[in-house]
Parts: C-alpha cells; structure tokens; sequence
C-alpha cells in the first residue's frame, strides 16, 4: 500500500513537470497549430543555463532559476524570429516548419554536445531531496513534492496570465483564430513572440527538475516525446488537456516502473500513444480543428 | 576496382534505396518521418536472424525483412495516418525508441545492445547494384503513374483530393508501407555488408540523415533525393575527421534549407526533365 | 417562401434534392431547413449575401460537414451515408470557393489527377510501365489537353498552377471538376475576383459545358449578374434560409430578395 501511495506520488510528481513541458508546447501548437519538436531543447537549455550559473556564480537557485527561464525564454524567441518566421511569412506548408523544428532541435542538442560535452552532471544539491514522511503512510521525497507544489504554482500563474491579461485574452483569441485576431489588431508578429517566451520559460521549470531527477545532459531533451504523448492524449491545443494527460501518463510510467518493470515504461507510453489515435484521436479535451472549405 | 570503392558504392545504394523510400513518403505524400531508421532496423535484424539462425537463403530472408518492416508500418500507419497533422510524426519518434529498447533488451534473440555479428557477406556489388537498379525502376515507375498523382494531391490538398475520389487515408498508408519496404530492404542489405548490425546503427542520427538527404535533394523530386544521398554519402566519407559534427550539420541543413530555399536542390523537378525541357521549348 | 414557377418535385423525380437541411456550428445556425430540388439537365444558381450559408451547403453535399437534420438525395441515394472520397463515384464534381488547385504542379497534372479517376489500372502495372499503363496514361493524357483545350488553358499545360493569373486558376478548377465525368456540377463562386469581361466570357463557358456535356449545374454566386443571366432556375437565401425560388424575373422583383441585398455593396 505504501509503495502504491508513493508510486501515486511520484507519478504526479513526474506528470506536472511533464505538465510544465506539454502545456508550453500545446500553447504553442494551439497558436500555429504546428508541433514545435525544438521544445525539447528549450529544456536543455533551461537546464544548462541554471547549472551552469549555480556552478559559476554561486548563485542561489532563485536567481540562477530566473535567470534559466529567462534565458530559455530568449532562446525560443530567437529560434521563432530566425528558424519559423522566414518560413511562416513565405508559406502555409506546416511541413517545412516542421522539419525546420526538428533541425533546430539536433542543433540545439548538438551544440550542447560540442560545447558541454556528453558527461551527465548533477546540479549542485539546492533543490532539497530529502526524504518526507507523509503522516505515517508513505514516504516521499520533498524534491517530488516541491517539484508538484512548483508545477502548480507556475501553470496557476499561467492561467491567470491568460485569463486575466490583455495579452492573455489576446493570446487566446488567436488560438481560435489566428488570422482573425490579427485582423482585431493584434500585433500577430508580437504575440507569437510572448507566446514562445512563456512556453521556453515553462520548458526551463521543466528542464531543471528534470535535470535534478535525472541529471543534465545534452539528449536530456529528448524526453520531451512523452510531452508530446501527453499533450496527444489530453488533446493538441488544449491545454488543460496537456496537464490532465501528463499526470495521466506521469502516472502510468511510475506504476508500470513500480509494479511491473522498468524498461516497459517506455512501451507502456507508446501503446497509450497509439491507443488514443485508435480511440479518440483529438484526445480527452480536443477540439478538431477544421479548415475552413 | 579497389575494395574501397566498390564499399562506397555499396553504400551508396544502400542509401539510395532508403533515400527513395523516405522520399517517397516525405517529398511526395507530405509526411514528415522522425523514425525511419527503425524499418531499416527491422529489415536488417529480421534478415540477420532468419539468415544466421535459420539458414534461410539471403534473397528470400532479403524479402522477409522488407515484409516485416511493411507489416509494422501497417499497425503504426493506420491509427496515425488516417489523421492529419503531425501524429504520425510524433508516433515515428515513439516507434524508433521502442524498436531500439527492443533490439536491446530481447537479447536472446537480438544479441542486445553489442550488436549482432556473424552475418554472411551477401552484399556484393552486383547484388547491391541490382536491388538499387530493381527498386530505383519501380519506384521513379511508380511516381510517374496514378499511383505518384494520387501521393501528390493527399500532399497537396487532401480535402482537394478527396473531392476527386482520392482515399487520402489509404493513400497514406500505402506510401508508408511501401517507404518502410524500400527501408527495410536497405537495411537487410547493410546487414550482409557489413558482416555486422547494431542497435545503433539505426538511431536518430541515421533518421536524421535519411531526411535531411530528400530536403537537401529536394522535397518532391527522386533525383534529388538520389543526388542528395551521393552528396551526402560521399562528404561523410571525406570528412571522417570531423565525424562528431555530423549530427550537428544535418540539423543545420535542414533548418538553413527550409529558411532559404525549402525546395531544395532540385525542387520537384526530375533529371529527365532537364534533357527534355530544350525540346519542350523548341515546340512551344 | 415564394417558389414561383418551380414547385417542389416529388421524391421519385428529383435528380437532386435538399430537404429539411439543417447545419449548426455552436450556437450559429450556418443552414436552416433548406429544402429544393433541381432536375435533371438544369442550370440553376444559389445566390444570397455573404455569409447565407451557400458554400456551407456545398460542404454538407460533398460530406465535407455532416449533417444535423434533414437529407440530401442525389439520383434517389441518401448522400449523407457516403464519405467524401465517394461522392465523386456517384457523379458529383465541384470547385470551391478558395481555389483548391495542387499549386505546385502543373496545369496539365492538376487536370490529369481528376482525368485518372475513370481510367483505371492497377498498381503493378503502375510500378513495372506494362500493361495497360501507356495506354492509360495515353487516354489520360488526351482526356486532360481536350478538356484543357475547352477552357482555354492549352497552350498553358506545363505551367505550375500557382503561377497562372487568377481568372485562369479558375477555369483550370473548372477543367478538373469536368475531367471527372460528373452528372452534377457544382460550382462555388467561379467568378470571384474577375471583372465585367472576364465574367462575360466565364457565362459563356458555363452555357457551353452545360451544353455540350449535358451536365446540371449548380452554381453559388453572391453577385447577381452572372446568376441572373444565366439561370433560368434561382434559389435565394440568407442567414442559412430559403427566402425565394424562382426565375430570374420572380427573384428580381421578390421583396425578401431586395431586403437581403439592400446595403450590400457590390463589389466589381
């Protein structure tokens, strides 16, 4: 009983920092209704940044944090202005975007490689792992609590963000319609931009629990897939949908890990990948999204 | 022919088949692939153990390895192809990862991770010529037949097409099919080439490679994909030195050619064309 | 609802028939209980403003959308079971509203891919050139340059289609709805964007291939005059409802009709 309260809690432990990766990226997708495979490397980024300030500077983990979203923030930015923009101004083939998506994410990746080399390193212990016991039933470590505790803080503060701002209610009429919200006024070049920024700054959150669980390395971001599983399941663009199929999928992971083994979670990601595009392909809370004929 | 060379040609072929089937899928029916190196896998490993373990001869073990990669191209494409979007992307990349955790953890099967030795050299230049000119036929037939139309209008413009009676879901899936064939045959025939298979032969940076040569060729164009697998192939030879950034430029290519010019090198033109189009002018 | 000299035919006579059609897009009613019916050989035209619900029509015809309430029979089949790739099988062909040409490929391929659907071969004979392959590829080949010839596109067969001047997109769309044989045509706003001359000579198209391919033709036009001078028959509506049925004549003067257009600017 005990292990299944902590498989419990360290599958939604896992699930909200998928959460942090698949929400940035369904917001993205919802806006320019592309899968943006360089998410990954917004996490990467997000991670090398807040080791390497921690490390170099000294810096508690507040700044070093801030400073790794920030950062990760720019890096989407830039990667939109340089990579999809050109494309996005010139065509509608989502294809090319695509394929662009995936170049910036071995670029990225490999950048890493070349400069931070492959070696896993563990940021220095700031994040406090220590063990919690949970009023006599089970014991868990604070890490996953505080990883959980900062998933909702952060996707709260995104809620607000889009529920209660200007650019927020912007963001969400381009989501339903992107040429017609340009048309309203909005500065269409803008809002993507903002767009991006939030969903690198979320990917970075990820990226440096991610990295304290499983510690930093350059492919670190190739973890983002079970994001993009999870954002299936819960429904592309919908991003309730994002946090609802990641603690979904978290969980799954971390029971087939506890009672079953290991090396199945991965098998047991993809079959739930393939299960909902047999089942309900727009997934759980999914609008289909149709061409206008 | 000096021994080194006829491996480079050897090798060229066995790329260019791969090439032409992630050509076939990606510059003609519109689908991105993240996974293709997993049908190359599926071919080779197939074809390694039906030829070393069970003493099939290798042209029928050959066959056995394309059907195979057909056969999981067949569960994986159906649920994800008959939608549009990126969902046959995304589960590409699940299927490379789950072929590899496959390939190394079924060991008593697949010898694991350290790979699987001992395969009887059955790629021989003539061999590996053959299957090149068989398949290269087939498949510039193919795209120049209803078959190539129809794979150009689900691309297109699938509410279009489906307005002129296109099946654009199993279109889709037929492409697939046929593209995991060509990859698994490649696959089989690198096995019997180099005596050798790993898992990792077959990972990203080889699906990497496959789509970057058909962008680079051009998407829409065989030629291209062909001309883009001999660039590709010969540069990777000569800059063995600097191997560590191959991984590095491939994504560079493909992101610098989507910027600047997504049509790639040869744009959706053919070779034949261009020996035709004086002609062409001439008339009209 | 007028409907002037056409009343509605029975079901056993209706070549093709719209019933109690209803189509709801969240809270907005896009097509409220459409009902007409068009005969066999008939050039008709559905005209309304902007926004009436006329492309919205076609889709549900085409099974593009499905429908909420009502039937639609074509040669006495309920269309509503079919799925989009099958309709053009029973003999429906149409253009839309946006253009959808394959911009990449040539005005000859854009005709040939439609041209293919009644010639048939198999993919062996695909795959290998043999067989019925040359010949096929002949007859499709002939098929697409006459019906190219038709519209005028001929001397235009190896262009990509994106680079042709608007106008003629337009009549290379015409071209691959006629390369599939269809016994009902449906034509979603062929005029859009030309000028005076461009739609004169566009009329004259029309009459011609309703002629010579014994064809029905149903065209969706918000500008009256090129509905009005050519279709004897004319079904009116506006915000998804029928307000008037009738010749050109009973529509110019019908007050619904008037009130509809009343403020809309023409655009030409």
């Amino acid at each position: 009983m005990a292990t299944l309260i902590q498989q419990v809690i360290n599958g939604l432990s896992l699930g909200s920092v998928y959460a942090l990766i698949a929400v940035g990226y369904s917001l993205v997708y919802s806006i320019l209704l592309f899968s943006n495979f360089a998410h990954g490397g917004f996490l990467v980024i997000g991670g090398y940044i807040c080791y390497g300030t921690l490390r170099t500077f000294g810096t508690g983990i507040w700044l070093s944090g801030a400073i790794a979203l920030a950062g990760a923030g720019v890096a989407a930015v830039l990667t939109e202005r340089l990579a999809y923009r050109p494309i996005r101004e010139r065509t509608n083939v989502t294809l090319y975007l695509l394929i662009a998506s995936m170049g910036m994410s071995i670029v990225i990746e490999n950048i890493f490689v070349i400069v931070a080399g492959g070696r896993f390193r563990a940021l220095p212990p700031v994040i406090p792992t220590a063990p919690v016991n949970l009023m006599g039933l089970a014991t868990t470590s604070a890490f996953d609590l505080l990883s959980l505790v900062s998933a909702v803080v952060f996707l709260g503060a995104l809620q607000l963000f889009l529920s209660k701002t200007r650019w927020g209610l912007a963001i969400r009429a381009a989501a339903y319609d992107l040429r017609t919200a340009g048309l309203m006024g909005v500065n269409v070049n803008l809002l993507i931009s903002i767009v991006f920024f939030v969903a690198g700054a979320l990917a970075a959150v990820g990226g440096i629990f991610l990295s304290v669980r499983y510690t930093l390395y350059p492919q670190l971001g190739a973890i983002t897939i079970k994001a993009f599983v999870a954002a299936v399941i819960g429904g592309l663009g919908s991003l309730p949908g994002a946090v609802v199929g990641s603690l979904i999928l978290g969980l799954a992971e971390m029971l087939t890990a506890g009672f079953i083994s290991s090396q199945m979670r991965d098998l047991v990601v993809f079959s739930m990948l393939v299960i909902t595009l047999l089942v309900k392909p727009t997934g759980l809370f999914g609008k289909s999204v149709s061409e206008k004929v | 022919m000096s021994g080194y060379t006829e491996g480079i040609i050897i090798l060229l072929c066995i790329n260019a088949i791969a090439a032409m089937g992630v050509s076939l899928l990606t510059g003609f029916t519109g689908i991105f692939s993240l996974g293709h190196a997993a049908y190359m896998a599926l071919g080779a490993y197939t074809t390694a153990i039906l030829t070393v373990q069970h003493g099939v001869h290798w042209f029928p073990a050959i066959m056995c390895g394309g059907i195979m990669a057909v056969a999981v191209a067949f569960f994986i494409g159906v649920p994800t192809l008959k939608l549009m979007g990126d969902y046959y992307a995304i589960a590409s990349i699940g299927l490379g990862e789950a072929i590899r955790l496959i390939l190394e953890n079924w060991q008593s099967v697949t010898r694991g991770a350290r790979g699987y030795p001992g395969i009887d050299p059955y790629t021989t230049l003539p061999v590996a010529a053959a299957f090149f000119v068989v398949l290269a036929i087939c498949m510039f037939n193919l795209i120049n037949s209803r078959f190539g139309r129809a794979c150009k209008a689900c691309r297109d413009d699938y509410i279009a097409s489906s307005l002129l009676g296109f099946h654009t879901a199993r279109i889709r899936v037929i492409s697939l099919m046929i593209s995991a064939f060509y990859c698994g045959v490649a696959g089989a025939l690198l096995g019997g080439f180099l005596s050798f298979i790993q898992p990792v032969m077959f990972d990203m940076l080889k699906s990497t490679e496959l789509t970057a040569v058909v962008v680079f060729g051009g998407l829409g164009s065989m030629s291209g994909s062909l001309l883009g697998t001999a660039v590709i192939t010969l540069v990777t030879e000569l800059f063995r030195p600097i191997s560590q950034y191959r991984m590095l430029i491939y994504g560079a290519v493909l992101v610098v050619i989507m910027v600047l010019r997504p049509e790639g090198i040869m744009g959706n033109r053919e070779f034949l064309s261009w020996v035709k189009a004086p002609f062409r002018r001439r008339a009209g | 609802m007028g409907e002037g000299s056409f009343p509605e035919a029975g079901r056993m006579s209706a070549f093709f028939e719209l019933s109690g059609v209803t189509k709801n897009f969240g809270g907005v009613q896009a097509v409220s209980k459409m009902t007409f019916s068009i005969a066999r050989g008939e050039l008709a035209g559905l005209m309304g403003p902007n926004g009436a619900g006329k492309t919205t029509i076609f889709n549900l015809v085409t099974g593009v959308y499905d429908l909420d309430e009502g039937q639609i029979f074509f040669k006495e089949e309920d269309l509503a079971r079919l799925k989009t790739y099958q309709v053009t099988g029973r003999g429906i062909a149409r253009t839309f509203q946006n253009l959808r040409l394959f911009q990449r490929s040539t005005v000859l391929e854009n005709v040939m891919t439609a041209a293919q659907h009644h010639v048939p071969y198999s993919f062996a004979e695909g795959m290998t050139h043999l067989g019925r392959w040359r010949s096929g590829e002949k007859k499709i080949r002939e098929k697409s340059m006459a019906l190219l010839e038709r519209v005028g596109l001929a001397d235009r067969a190896e262009q990509a289609a994106g680079t042709l001047p608007y106008g003629f997109q337009r009549r290379l769309e015409i071209a691959r709805a006629l390369a599939l044989d269809p016994e009902l045509l449906l034509l979603d706003e062929p005029a859009a964007g030309m000028n005076a001359e461009e739609v004169s000579s566009l009329n004259v198209l029309i009459r011609e291939i309703h002629r010579d391919f014994s064809l029905t033709i149903l065209v969706i036009e918000h500008h009256m005059d090129l509905v009005m001078e050519i279709c004897p028959h004319i079904i009116c509506m506006n915000f998804g409802a029928k307000i008037a049925e009738g010749t050109p004549d009973e529509i110019q003067n019908h007050p619904e009709v008037l009130k509809a257009y009343l403020g809309e600017e023409e655009v030409e």
